[in-house]
């Protein structure tokens, strides 16, 4: 049986959400792989919360925000930005491919590029093969 | 030489009190044989000061000024400085509280802390000597990540979960710990799900960690906790130009972006 | 939590949109074995009656203490839902949805693998649902007044209607004058007549009694030459910083006679007609325009640049009515307002980067000025002459910074017809002369639109197809233009016009961050929904009118106007507001390290002293619920209502429980 990837993406409510949701209506076909969990801005997304899925033995998490410059709540994602830039370093250095983390934008009318990021990311964790990672010491 | 330093230090904490500026001054002392910090005050024995082991008094700042003193000195090195700097910064310690007697780490006590910065920014006592670089830090950096995985997962499978780098390190000020909460941490396991307890910690340490190798010197089962802590810093010196206790300058993860980096983020 | 969990899970069908490649039933089945769930329906459209009926009735009749229901975007239903629950007598944040809609059925072929990920989304949702505790709503009081940013015909009618109903308005216009662009227009189509005689389609005849309306309102408060320079609060409560700069002259001293603009040594180029002709630095800007004063201009202006007026101004001498202060001063001023309209317009496309079109000869010239040269108010009277001659063939270029592939992609929707109506003015001013329109598609759908496009090819208008792709270029060889396009001739012109397209206003990404508004990919305005909320924006309490949400002619720029007012206006006749719910706020463990201070944008976050310790303390009336400050929580001191750790941890252990 071939790899299907468990990926887990963040939301935020006003641009990237409501772009996957737009590509809903375009009716722009997508793989299976991702569940999408909906906070009010990336800003809100705790790397702690990255970091436990990965531990937890998700294999993929994305995380997709407005672009910088149209965060609804102005400056929440130059912060998300920053603890990501931070993040990927910090995985690199314990041993984790940061390639498993991705930080995005899309706005609420990106729905095609919405789509694209989605398969993008699906075929690189699908390339990196199932979390290693996971319950180390299980 | 180091007994010459010694003398001079006491002699000044002495005049110091005298003096009458500072409730208090905090040290280190040698009491039933053993040394711990002290708060000396007015008419303590002076000759029970110590400036060995290596103690970071910083957090226990906190302590003596809760505990009614509103100016105190502080005999501290190169770590005890930087942790004060996060410290002011995080409002845990009014700056204007901390009178900070800088001195020096011998070369020895440097290779021991494995410290690329063994002196503060002010030195009163003591000769500046080279920082130490661990030949551990190149062999991490050139492994493969999966290498590197095995690495620290080996390393971080001895953890019992003692807590013992959490109540050691000096920044480290939260009342509670998310590493404690049974909602992000399970309870009554070890070693702790790997990597998330460690990598919980480390990403709390990336904007604080002033390098005092507390946590690894408390660490009972030897886990190379700076050398991780290490890279982090170089990391936001790298990213943000921000090296944590280096200055007053606010952490950059709680920063917006600069208008240069505007575009890139874009 | 003392209570035992009790959950409800509605699986909804809608219609074949999830049950086509979703199988709704087996999605049920799978929810029944799930942690707490204790009653679960599918059923074909549960956002219908008989389908909140049946949530209701599951409340009641099995103790549901939580509802899920597994349908479409909670940016859709959740509103409806929640309702739904609350009628029941649940605590409407006791709901949580599962979007198996958008984000599953309509995005996935493979009807097995679109089950087992919608299954995998309620598990989601239970699993947090299990979490959710009962909120209430918090109510503020609402201010009674309004800001309208914008005086052109948008802001106006939005303004008067505010008004009209018994509101406050300010009304801010950072021009001297009302009536924004549609002010500087020749005439405003749809013609009534095309008659040469005035019939009341000229701007000042259609716009005056408008103005006037706004004048003599007491409710609106006027200030023009002004700016808002900040927006503080929140819908219901906000506060506004407006910036007057100076006119120098007292409009209701000023008597027009003039005789400061006869004495004024300065002269420059009047850019409201395009540099055609030059105005003082003291000047009238037009007869035309309301309200009607002397404006002096300081760049300009001898005394304010140094000069001849430098210690004796010449103007002030002049005025026999003291009208002419030259120390008046920048004003600021703030006013409290509970809601704002957004009418600010837009930019005529400049078409200097299309090298092809040598826009810089001054016989190729936009639309714009072109409508300033037709105007009885313009720098000819009028009379169709330029560069010294009347132009005998004029070449019509349509689509000029609108529906290019690599450029403005959308269409500007008034440029095909204001093309029309210019070609008309042509015929009709010079009845000889050649009209040659190039344009890509006659898009005439306004009403009464294609009738006039139609009367206008009857005058003997040379409408010439061009392809989008095509190129189209103007040649300038000795004086002599001369426009090329495939499949036609080329066409000598005395007169090139480019049917420049709107774009957005130069500044607007400045208006976004000072009402947190977002562009949509054109540059405009974004509205909260395409569709269904086109006047709305995502920040409560703000809405658009006009051509800063898109192209719009006047017609739909009134229409959406009032739109506007009466959305204001709902929020204005309230008594009290409820807010969000999903604000932050900080528990006893908090040790005061003031990160979620810095973090927070809206400055909700103080750090105060309490029994002795500092702590955080978050106003919840201006945190606005993005929960930056508790992704930035060391110790998970701070925390977010309705997005707690604990709900968020839960959904990420169900996603990981899940592997495929």
């Amino acid at each position: 049986m071939t790899f299907e990837p468990n990926i887990l993406a963040f939301c935020c409510n006003w641009c990237s959400y409501a772009a996957a949701d737009l590509a809903g209506i375009g009716r722009m076909d997508q793989p299976t792989n991702i569940k999408i969990v909906r906070v009010m801005c990336s800003g809100r997304v705790k790397p702690e919360f990255v970091i436990k899925a990965l531990s937890d033995g998700v294999d993929g998490v994305l995380i997709l925000g407005c672009h910088i410059g149209d965060c609804h709540y102005v400056t929440g994602n130059h912060r998300t930005l920053k603890r990501f830039q931070v993040l990927e370093r910090l995985l690199e250095h314990i041993g984790i491919d940061p390639r498993r983390i991705r930080l995005d934008w899309a706005s609420a009318a990106e729905a095609e590029p919405f789509s694209n990021m989605i398969r993008e990311f699906t075929e690189q964790i699908r390339e990196l093969g199932p979390n290693p990672y996971a319950g180390s010491y299980a | 030489m180091l007994v010459l330093m010694l003398e001079d230090i006491r002699k000044l904490v002495k005049k110091t009190l005298d003096g009458g500026k500072v409730d208090g001054v905090l040290a280190l002392w040698r009491e039933n044989g053993r040394v711990g910090p002290h708060l000396f005050v007015k008419g303590d024995d002076i000759s029970t000061l110590e400036i060995d082991p290596k103690y970071n008094l910083a957090a226990v700042a906190i302590l003596a000024l809760a505990s009614g003193a509103k100016k105190i000195a502080l005999i501290g090195r190169g770590c005890d400085e930087r942790a004060l700097v996060e410290l002011f910064k995080r409002y845990q310690i009014d700056e204007n509280a901390i009178e900070f007697i800088g001195m020096a780490c011998s070369a020895e006590q440097a290779k021991f802390c494995e410290c690329d910065i063994p002196y503060p920014t002010k030195i009163q006592f003591g000769k500046k000597v080279k920082g130490v670089v661990p030949p551990e830090l190149n062999d991490v950096n050139e492994m493969s990540l999966d290498e590197r995985f095995a690495y620290w997962r080996d390393a971080f499978a001895k953890c019992v979960k003692c807590y013992g780098c959490k109540n050691a390190c000096p920044v480290c000020v939260c009342e509670e710990c998310v590493l404690e909460d049974p909602m992000w941490v399970k309870k009554g396991e070890i070693p702790p799900a790997f990597p998330m307890f460690h990598l919980i910690r480390a990403y709390h340490m990336a904007d604080r960690c002033v390098q005092c190798y507390e946590c690894e010197e408390a660490c009972p089962m030897d886990i190379p906790l700076t050398l991780l802590y290490r890279q982090l810093r170089q990391d936001m010196k790298e990213l943000f130009d921000y090296l944590p206790g280096a200055s007053d300058a606010k952490p950059p993860l709680t920063t917006v972006l600069e208008d240069e980096k505007l575009e890139e983020g874009a | 939590m003392s209570e035992k969990i009790r959950i409800g899970v509605f699986v909804c069908h809608c219609g074949l949109n999830i049950g086509a490649t979703v199988d709704c039933a087996a999605v049920a089945e799978h929810a029944k074995k799930l942690p707490h769930v204790v009653y679960v329906e599918h059923n074909m459209y549960t956002c219908s009656e008989p389908g909140q009926l049946q949530i209701k009735n599951g409340i009641r009749d099995h103790d549901l203490n939580r509802v899920v229901v597994a349908s479409c975007s909670p940016r859709m239903h959740e509103p409806t839902f929640r309702a739904t629950v609350a009628d029941a007598g649940l605590n409407p944040f006791l709901f949580e949805m599962a979007n198996i809609r958008e984000h599953c059925s309509w995005i996935h072929k493979d009807k097995e693998a679109g089950t087992e990920k919608a299954k995998m989304l309620v598990e989601l949702s239970v699993a947090r649902a299990a979490l959710l505790e009962p909120l209430d709503s918090r109510e503020v009081g609402v201010t009674n007044t309004a800001l309208v940013i914008g005086a052109g015909v948008s802001g106006m009618r939005a303004a008067t209607d505010i008004a009209d109903r018994g509101y406050d308005v300010h009304l801010v216009e950072r021009e001297l004058f009302m009536g924004g662009k549609a002010a500087w227009f020749s005439k405003m189509f749809p013609l009534r007549k095309c008659e040469e005689t005035c019939v009341g389609d000229c701007p000042h005849c259609l716009l005056v009694p408008e103005f006037e309306e706004v004048l003599d309102n007491p409710r609106i408060t006027l200030h023009l030459n002004s700016e808002v320079t900040n927006i503080d609060g929140y819908v219901g409560n906000f506060k506004a910083t407006i910036r007057t700069q100076p006119i120098y002259v007292d409009r209701d001293k000023c008597t027009y006679c003039g005789e400061c603009t006869n004495v004024c040594p300065a002269s420059v180029p009047d850019e409201r007609n395009y540099g055609m002709q030059t105005r003082k630095a003291i000047y009238l800007p037009s007869t035309g325009i309301v309200p009607r004063s002397y404006v002096l201009d300081d760049s300009a202006c001898s005394h304010f640049v140094g000069g001849k007026c430098a210690k004796k101004p010449l103007c002030v001498k002049a005025c026999k009515f003291g009208a002419i202060d030259l120390k008046e001063k920048e004003r600021t001023q703030e006013v409290d307002i509970g809601t704002i309209v957004v009418a600010t317009g837009f930019d005529n496309y400049d078409p200097t980067e299309k090298k092809e079109l040598h826009y810089q000869h001054p016989r190729v010239i936009t639309a714009p000025e072109f409508e300033r040269l037709s105007a009885y108010t313009g720098p000819t009277d009028g009379k169709l002459v330029i560069d010294g001659i009347e132009p005998k063939r004029v070449a019509f270029i349509s689509c000029v910074g609108s529906r290019e592939k690599d450029g403005n992609e959308y269409c500007s929707r008034v440029c095909c017809i204001f093309t029309a109506k210019q070609a008309h003015s042509v015929l009709r001013k010079l009845p000889d002369a050649h009209v040659a329109v190039y344009y890509t598609d006659v898009r005439a759908f306004g009403k009464g639109h294609e009738e006039f496009y139609q009367k206008v090819l009857d005058e003997g208008a040379d409408y010439r197809l061009r392809e989008l792709e095509d190129p189209l270029k103007v040649t300038i060889n000795n004086d002599n233009i001369k426009v090329r396009c495939k499949g036609h001739k080329d066409f000598k012109a005395d007169l090139v016009v480019l049917a420049t397209g709107l774009v957005p206003q130069h500044d607007s990404p400045e208006i976004c961050r000072l009402l947190n508004l977002s562009l949509s990919g054109d540059g405009f305005f974004m509205e909260a929904h395409p569709k269904l909320r086109p006047i709305d924006t995502f920040t409560d309490g703000v809405f658009l009118a006009g051509c800063c949400q898109g192209p719009k002619d006047i017609a739909d720029s009134m229409a959406q106007a009032s739109g506007a007012a009466a959305r204001a206006c709902g929020i204005l006749s309230k008594m009290a507001l409820t807010l969000g719910v999903e604000t932050a706020f900080s528990d006893e463990t908090c040790i005061g390290c003031g990160t979620c201070v810095e973090v927070c944008q809206f400055g909700a976050i103080t750090l105060e002293e309490i029994d002795g310790e500092l702590r955080a303390v978050v106003n919840e009336a201006l945190c606005k619920g993005c929960g930056t400050c508790i992704a930035a929580c060391p110790s998970g001191a701070m925390q977010q209502r309705h997005y707690t750790d604990e709900q968020i941890l839960a959904m990420i252990e169900a996603v990981a429980g899940g592997g495929a």
